[in-house]
């Protein structure tokens, strides 16, 4: 394909597609559509989610997947600006950056989207079942189907491949029982045209098919399972509702077993490469295995456990004392079957060295991770150059730019990556997108226009009560005309009726007609869940001129009808006292307004290192001033001393210039020997005190970016500051920069891995250290063949491509001999030579090496004084010191104090080109800050009393987001309307009662519990 | 501040089995800062106390009020009017307040709902520990701030004794030694110098061992 020249402003499109609706192209989509963007989101499947959408829990918290994910699919739903086209392809992108033509190949469902109201009747009438791939086919699906409980869209798709009308000419019973004739069995395929001004893709990837390990019986072994098929086990919502059972026979397991590295680190089926998730899904598996159980014995069979990322390692050792779960290191060659019992039987080398066979109840293949064919076959019809491995290739230090400019790529298909590094890479692909359409923002996003509110106050309440049938998923168990009936006799009700779906367009409209008509001023549904309906019947209540805390929803769907089909007559009884209830509590509603306020178009970047000079500069292409604060007379920080990187870069180098970019740019502003001293406001709105050199200025800024850096380790271990021969990592690499003449006559050169990392003290993985050992000790052996070099080491820990450096660096005579924490190497100065014992795991024995050179992959740790950054900000640390996330797996950008982010090595360890991703990431977080020209305020929000308040500071302490302050002057607390959450956690703590939260007041909840109990309400 | 913590339900239920109405009266002093006694308690233990009594089909009439303060005759005489309809009165206040209605209200039975446990500070959200014992006689100026009679589990005045181990006290790991404390402070403040002088004997006729104790200031009295 020929790239055209570049396209002016002009011709520019606004609008970016994402491909892949996985959590990757979700986080994407979100940022792109918040800063400003149209987004269309093409997915191949029916429906968003991806993979993590069929993950049990995740580590390291053992949070829910679904649960952390349906909010973010509810969120892409509902935003205005974000079209989501499942069940399509992309065919082909013409055009240049800033104005792309992407067609888009929409693959027919049989059912209308515009129609179908995701019911489930046609699925319930179906008579064709079919194995169900999103439960790994392990459970049954029909013909057509739904992916997932939660999946959005909410449209049921028909699989033509197993529809019986299809294959046989006969049947259409979906089309008979579909209550909103959504059924359209004359559609055909579609392909669309749509205009953007980039491309992310985010396709994902797919498992290894462990059918290539023929060695493990996968696939002939009924009780042989890849780690995903285990997912589904474990999960309450897959095929045996979150049972461990044994798929040969149903009986629960004693022994489990996890085979590592399946399709990793093998060349014999091209995977060279590690797919870096596999040690921590694994013993996140063992984990939740033995907490459904405890009588389950678990054991891991592995190479190395990789837990390189931030929390894993306690995770890993939590699994190992506590967890109860047993590591094996040993690779296992082979899987044989009991053909009576169907157990299993492994073949593995033991301590010490001796051959053992141990049977187990079922063994779980720990698969890795591998682009599909359908992201390699797109990757080729978009002319986008792929890896070796067929992963889309990157520059380095630059991990979202694919070799086609105007085309971004994130998440595994970049290269197999955990969900927190997916999050941060997806913010940055949308950052550098949302750089290139910078002068575009805003032309494609709508802004919708709302009549003016009527005023309400002091009105008496006029409800208006709508009944659901939702087809029959209500009207099949309730008596809805009799719910309807008795709400009409309910004080202050003026209005009620019944729909067969409320949330049709047609009904809407007929709400909106009501409300007029009857001059309702307050509004009760009663449905389904306010989860997935309340948001879209707020809207109807704005779209009307009402305020949107004029509503009220019953849920007599998710918590009634379907709870008691078998019993009709209670449940409709059920529905009169859930609508009761709810008419009770409508008629204390109070409108509440938002407040606007205009937001500072500006920047605050504190750090000028990496993370902190890309974050600068990515502000001023967004279009941003920014200033940005270091304490240190030089800009540049660690990256100045990594003059190359195992994969070509030449980060110091890069940093050269980045200092130059930063320097000469007029939206930058550059404070060195700076701190900030103070800060006030709220998000949106910020500032703060700095002093530099001593003098005090102020600064204003709507965002912040926390990007301080961390420093090196400096040993007190292994003769480090006593021998001139022992150098830290970074030493080393400054005299192999330099070049050969200084490192000339070393001719043994020993590393030592974990230097202050992963013990007492210091529990966490420094990351790096296993790459930088590799790329330094490759290095050196470059430069002098003839030397010997040995690296003694815990857990080679070289996740992703860098595991084909540590295999070439083994090809190349590089010897690797591992310890054990209880056994560390010993380093001894004997009569002028440097000496080191360690304790040889294979051959049974200590040995002695000598060394010209004894090299400390030395710890990387927070700077001391983030505590006083952390202080001043009031941000959290964590265990280690390093900044914590508003999440450690769905917001590794963001604090939870609102208007912050953060990146590089202030959120832990990690390499250059992932504080570069982290930074560009953090900056698209922040856009979605800046490019708003104006902010809301208000809502529902918590409020003092000041005459009741009496200064216990308990709301002091128990608000999360450290809101409520003390006003002396007034002796009472007071709570900025601004920063407040919303949450309830003071109102609810506070002994004196003075504090309300708007919209859950005790008085509402007071009036809806009475109304249960037919009292009359005595709401204080 | 004083701090109290309330008592278990059943002991509070049998302190008023058989009784009719009763008035639960908090305060909006220390117990309302401490979460013990505050109008939130008050509604939250007559709550419990009427779930209580139904079960045993012996229901009770309760009346909730808070005072400003119980240990005024300004504030528990606010009460004065009404307080002859209830069978008892259950304090929520500190010992004081119990003590002070007993004393203005002869004919009307007090009863305590909290236990009173310390003069002391929050170290955090819910957690109170003990930090003054109102000895009479206050010697922080030589310990560095920090109190042996009320920190110090056997109130040595010349410490530590021989079961501080590692900076513990003996009587349970959890509680720290005050007189290591006392001495990290000093040499902190190079005043470890203070500990060479030896504290006399303590004066407990000025604590409750003289008996009950009474404050008179004539410059304050009308």
């Amino acid at each position: 394909m020929v790239e055209q020249k570049k396209a002016d402003i002009n011709s520019k499109s606004g609008a970016i597609v994402v491909v892949g609706g996985g959590i990757s192209g979700i986080q994407s989509a979100l940022d792109a559509a918040n800063s400003g963007f149209k987004v269309y989101l093409v997915e191949e499947r029916p429906s968003i989610g991806g993979v993590m959408a069929q993950l049990d829990k995740t580590f390291p918290t053992n949070d829910c997947s679904t649960c952390m994910l349906s909010p973010k699919l509810i969120e892409v739903s509902k935003n205005p600006n974000i079209e989501i086209i499942s069940y399509a392809e992309i065919q082909d992108v013409v055009g240049s950056p800033g104005d792309f033509r992407v067609t888009v190949r929409k693959k027919a469902r049989y059912v209308d989207a515009q129609k179908c109201i995701g019911c489930g009747i046609c699925a319930s009438k179906c008579p064709k079942k079919v194995a169900d791939e999103f439960n790994q086919r392990l459970g049954k699906r029909k013909a057509i189907y739904l992916t997932f409980a939660q999946a959005i869209p909410p449209i049921y798709t028909i699989d033509r491949e197993n529809c019986l009308y299809f294959k046989k000419g006969r049947c259409r019973a979906c089309e008979k029982f579909c209550p909103n004739k959504a059924i359209d069995f004359e559609q055909q395929d579609e392909t669309i045209e749509v205009e953007a001004g980039a491309v992310i893709l985010a396709p994902g990837f797919e498992t290894f098919d462990a059918r290539l390990k023929g060695e493990y019986g996968y696939g002939r072994h009924a009780n042989v399972l890849t780690s995903l098929d285990y997912e589904r086990i474990l999960s309450a919502g897959g095929p045996f509702s979150g049972h461990i059972q044994r798929p040969s026979d149903g009986r629960k397991p004693r022994k489990i077993a996890w085979i590592q590295c399946v399709g990793s680190r093998d060349a014999t089926v091209g995977c060279e490469y590690c797919s870096s998730v596999c040690c921590m899904y694994a013993t996140k598996q063992a984990l939740i295995s033995r907490d459904h159980d405890r009588e389950i014995e678990t054991a891991i069979f592995y190479i190395d456990i990789r837990a390189q990322g931030k929390g894993f390692d306690r995770y890993y050792e939590r699994a190992r004392s506590e967890g109860g779960v047993r590591y094996i290191r040993s690779m296992v060659s082979r899987v044989v079957e009991n053909p009576q019992d169907k157990t299993l039987e492994i073949t593995y080398v033991g301590d010490p060295g001796q051959i053992r066979v141990e049977s187990f109840d079922l063994v779980v293949l720990s698969v890795g991770l591998r682009p599909s064919l359908a992201a390699k076959n797109l990757a080729k019809r978009l002319d986008i150059e792929l890896n070796e491995f067929g992963f889309c290739q990157t520059r380095p230090l630059d991990v979202v730019s694919t070799s086609r400019e105007g085309i971004f790529v994130s998440g595994a298909f970049q290269g197999p990556k955990d969900i927190p590094n997916t999050v941060i890479q997806a913010s940055s692909a949308a950052g550098a997108a949302g750089a290139l359409l910078a002068d575009v923002r805003g032309t494609m996003i709508k802004e919708k226009v709302y009549p003016k509110e009527r005023q309400v106050a002091g009105q008496q309440p006029r409800i208006g009560v709508f009944v659901c049938h939702c087809g029959s998923n209500i009207a099949g168990v309730i008596d809805v005309k009799a719910v309807a009936e008795s709400a009409r006799s309910l004080p202050y009700v003026v209005f009620a009726t019944d729909y067969l779906f409320s949330c049709s367009t047609d009904s809407q409209n007929e709400i909106k007609k009501a409300i007029e008509d009857h001059e309702l001023n307050r509004i009760v549904v009663a449905s389904c869940s306010p989860r997935t309906h309340e948001a879209l019947f707020q809207e109807t209540l704005r779209e009307a001129g009402l305020n949107r805390y004029l509503f009220e929803m019953a849920n007599i769907r998710d918590q009634n009808s379907w709870v008691h089909v078998a019993n009709g007559q209670d449940a409709t009884e059920k529905a009169k006292d859930l609508v009761r209830m709810s008419v009770a509590r409508a008629t204390r509603l109070k409108p509440l307004l938002d407040m606007s306020f205009e937001v500072i178009p500006k920047a605050l970047v504190v750090g000028g290192g990496v993370a902190g000079l890309t974050a600068a500069l990515a502000l001023a292409e967004n279009g941003y001033q920014t200033c940005l604060v270091e304490k240190s007379e030089e800009l540049g920080g660690n990256t100045r001393f990594i003059h190359y990187t195992e994969d070509g870069a030449r980060p110091a180098e890069y940093m050269r210039e980045l200092i130059q970019k930063v320097k000469g740019d007029p939206l930058i502003t550059v404070y060195t020997r700076a701190n900030i001293l103070d800060y006030s406001g709220h998000v949106g709105n910020f500032s703060s005190t700095i002093s530099v050199d001593g003098e005090k200025r102020s600064v204003s800024y709507g965002a912040a970016i926390i990007a301080m850096g961390g420093e090196v380790y400096k040993p007190q271990e292994y003769l480090y500051g006593q021998d001139d021969r022992v150098l830290t990592q970074r030493e080393f690499e400054q005299r192999l920069a330099a070049g050969r003449n200084e490192l000339e006559n070393v001719k043994n050169v020993v590393m030592i891995q974990c230097v202050g990392s992963r013990e007492e003290g210091h529990p966490y993985c420094s990351r790096i250290c296993c790459t930088d050992a590799i790329k330094n000790s490759r290095k050196f052996k470059e430069l002098n063949p003839a030397a010997n070099v040995y690296i003694l080491f815990r857990d080679m820990r070289t996740f992703g491509f860098r595991e084909v450096y540590y295999k070439r660096a083994r090809e190349e005579g590089i010897r690797f001999i591992r310890y054990e924490p209880e056994r560390k190497p010993h380093v001894v100065e004997e009569n002028g030579k440097l000496k080191i014992n360690i304790y040889d795991q294979n051959l049974g024995t200590e040995i002695g090496l000598e060394a010209d050179c004894l090299v400390l992959s030395t710890a990387i740790r927070p700077y001391p004084d983030s505590r006083k950054l952390a202080d001043i900000f009031k941000l959290p640390l964590d265990q280690d010191g390093f900044f914590m996330e508003a999440h450690l797996k769905l917001r590794p950008l963001d604090f939870a104090n609102a208007g912050f982010f953060l990146c590089g090595i202030v959120h832990g360890p990690k390499f250059v080109d992932e504080s570069i991703a982290q930074a560009k990431g953090a900056v698209s977080r922040a856009c979605t800050i800046l490019s708003r020209r104006q902010m809301f305020i208000g809502g529902a929000l918590a409020h003092v009393d000041e005459a009741r308040c009496i200064l216990c500071l308990t709301c002091v302490r128990t608000c999360p987001y450290e809101v409520p302050k003390m006003a002396e002057e007034k002796w009472a607390i007071v709570i900025d309307a601004a920063a407040c959450q919303g949450c309830g956690n003071c109102a609810s703590a506070c002994p004196r009662g003075a504090i309300t939260v708007d919209h859950n007041t005790d008085e509402q909840y007071i009036a809806q519990i009475s109304a249960l109990y037919k009292l009359s309400a005595v709401a204080g | 501040m004083i701090v109290a913590e309330r008592k278990p339900i059943q002991e509070i239920l049998s302190m008023i089995s058989g009784l009719r109405k009763i008035l639960i009266l908090g305060c909006k002093g220390c117990v309302t800062v401490c979460s013990a006694g505050s109008e939130r308690e008050v509604m939250i233990l007559a709550t419990i106390i009427r779930m209580g009594r139904k079960k045993k089909d012996e229901p009770i009439e309760l009346v909730e009020r808070t005072l400003v303060r119980q240990c005024d005759p300004e504030f528990i005489d606010q009460l004065s009017d009404s307080i002859g309809q209830f069978d008892a009165v259950l304090s929520m206040a500190c010992g004081v307040g119990v003590n002070f209605l007993a004393d203005r209200y002869p004919k009307t039975i007090a009863l305590p709902a909290v236990n009173t446990k310390f003069y002391g500070v929050a170290e955090e959200q819910g957690v109170w520990s003990e930090r003054c014992a109102g000895c009479g006689d206050c010697i922080l100026n030589l310990t560095g701030g920090l109190c042996p009679v009320a920190r110090c589990s056997k109130g040595l005045f010349n410490g530590p004794c021989g079961g501080s181990v590692n900076g513990k006290c003996e009587i349970n790991p959890d509680i720290n030694c005050v007189w290591q404390l006392i001495y990290d402070r000093l040499k902190g403040l190079n005043q470890l110098d203070k500990l060479d002088e030896i504290l006399p004997v303590k004066d407990w006729g000025v604590s409750s061992h003289g008996g009950p104790r009474k404050i008179v200031r004539e410059d304050l009295k009308i």
